[in-house]
């Protein structure tokens, strides 16, 4: 089983899961379709191609949270550009400054055909909406023996901002929220409608996946030795002194 | 003379009533001495009570007193202390020791290693024709200087580290000071910047409060002259010495360095 880790960290993203009409929101981490669909994008697969995407929808998924950003909302006045037609008022959140690792369960060949997908993109990747691109390359690395998707995540470096990691500086590990597809041991996990069937225009279809959240500890690389006061103590001279006495 | 130690209980609202201002502190320390008055005025040349501060962890406060008289601390231990605890008498508030061993013991030669909380300051005029004025240090290297300027006048010599062990050059820094590196066995650390009002009345201070800069000194020095150093010892080091200033304090090298 392998396992390939995405680093999704861009100035704003937007991972919408329930979207619907004017009020465009976002999930507080990335969703399945959402990557799933960019891995798509990037190795060519047209959008009514749900035979080719089927294969990539049943990869396990799990996303973890390495830095949260920040949510904002842009209240959208678009007008149209030949028209001058104001279209919809709209609403539209994003996350600022936020980084995730996104981690992909499956087949080796396909995941490995994927990293060179994301190397080379048909489709140009974007997180979660057209006017979001990457900051950072997207591709971590292809773990091809781990155990699990809960062990990649464990093993991959905090790709937090170093002004981020500073803060942290106290920690010498960090908690990073988790949440991955539940194994089918575990019947405590949520749902929600993230599990792409079809991205075709004219019918998108979700069906339903189990979101399960953990924590997994990962080192801190920007944590500070700790610097307390050296020991110092006058009653030692003095210990010293009764001892020679008596 | 004689060696106090008493650990502040800093979960304690008295505690942080004490820790929170140099001069109810000072006021505390000052009242552990039956036979002395407050308005008692020290002779320039005598030993007198001189009190620190070591925050050696977030919990760990203590405060040494060296002093010419034997303290009663119960009133500190009753207020930002462990008074159930103290009522056993194995285990009281606080500590106290003759001092005056040590004292005697010091001669010329010896190694100790060293922690100092002072107000390094300096007399400054920014123009000829201005009167002078006092100003505190403050940048570490400035702080250090304000020490090693003093150290023979005091009885003793920081020592210097050897040459394989000296991490920066020294030199002299772009406003013509000499630096000198980490030359010396020397660290400053927790720098404390206070200003509290030395009158609950405004208008008796004027409205001015007292301002000072702390630092916290550790290092290692070499006895010169046993009877300055003993003098350092017992009536303190710099200005401030009610605030929790001028107080330097011995131990033993640490074995195997």
């Amino acid at each position: 089983m392998s396992v390939l880790t995405l680093r999704l960290a861009g100035p704003l993203q937007s991972w919408g899961a329930s979207a619907r009409f004017t009020r465009r929101t976002t999930e507080s981490a990335p969703t399945k379709s959402g990557v799933v669909g960019m891995l798509a994008a990037a190795a060519g697969i047209e959008r009514g191609d749900d035979e080719r995407l089927e294969p990539l929808a049943a990869l396990r998924f799990g996303v973890r949270i390495d830095q949260p950003g920040t949510r904002v909302r842009d209240f959208h006045t678009a007008h149209h550009g030949v028209t001058g037609k104001s279209m919809p008022l709209s609403e539209r959140f994003y996350l600022a400054d936020a980084v995730f690792v996104a981690a992909l369960e499956g087949d080796r060949t396909l995941l490995a055909a994927l990293h060179a997908a994301l190397r080379a993109p048909v489709y140009a990747p974007y997180l979660g909406r057209r006017s979001c691109p990457p900051a950072l390359p997207i591709e971590l690395a292809l773990h091809a023996s781990v155990t699990s998707l809960h062990q990649a995540l464990q093993d991959e470096p905090w790709q937090a901002a170093p002004w981020y990691r500073r803060q942290r500086r106290r920690d010498a590990t960090v908690s990073l929220a988790v949440l991955r597809e539940a194994d089918d041991h575990e019947h405590h996990a949520d749902v929600l409608r993230d599990q792409p069937l079809s991205f075709a225009a004219e019918h998108r279809r979700h069906a339903l996946r189990t979101v399960l959240s953990t924590t997994v500890e990962v080192p801190n690389p920007a944590a500070a030795p700790t610097r307390s006061a050296p020991r110092h103590d006058p009653f030692d001279a003095l210990e010293e002194e009764s001892a020679r006495c008596s | 003379m004689f060696l106090t130690r008493f650990r502040v209980n800093t979960a304690r609202p008295g505690a942080r009533r004490l820790l929170f201002s140099p001069q109810v502190l000072h006021a505390a320390v000052m009242s552990s001495f039956p036979g002395l008055l407050p308005t008692d005025s020290s002779t320039p040349d005598a030993p007198r009570v001189l009190w620190r501060l070591d925050h050696n962890a977030r919990a760990e406060v203590m405060l040494y007193i060296v002093s010419p008289a034997r303290p009663d601390l119960t009133h500190l231990v009753e207020q930002a202390g462990w008074p159930a605890a103290a009522a056993d008498p194995d285990t009281p508030g606080w500590q106290s020791k003759p001092y005056g061993p040590l004292l005697d013991r010091l001669a010329a030669g010896d190694t100790w290693a060293f922690r100092l909380t002072a107000n390094p300051v300096h007399h400054i005029r920014r123009k000829d024709d201005e009167p002078r004025k006092r100003t505190a240090h403050l940048t570490p290297v400035h702080q250090m200087s304000w020490l090693l300027d003093r150290q023979e006048r005091c009885g003793f010599r920081i020592l210097e580290k050897p040459d394989s062990k000296r991490l920066l050059p020294g030199g002299i820094t772009h406003m013509k000071q000499e630096h000198h590196g980490d030359r010396y066995e020397l660290n400053v650390r927790d720098r404390r910047d206070l200003a509290f009002d030395k009158s609950r009345e405004q208008k008796a201070s004027k409205g001015r409060p007292v301002s000072l800069v702390t630092v916290t000194f550790d290092g290692r020095l070499e006895v010169i002259d046993p009877e300055a150093l003993r003098r350092t010892l017992t009536q303190g080091l710099g200005r401030a010495k009610a605030y929790g200033c001028g107080l330097m304090t011995l131990a033993p090298l640490p074995v195997g360095r």
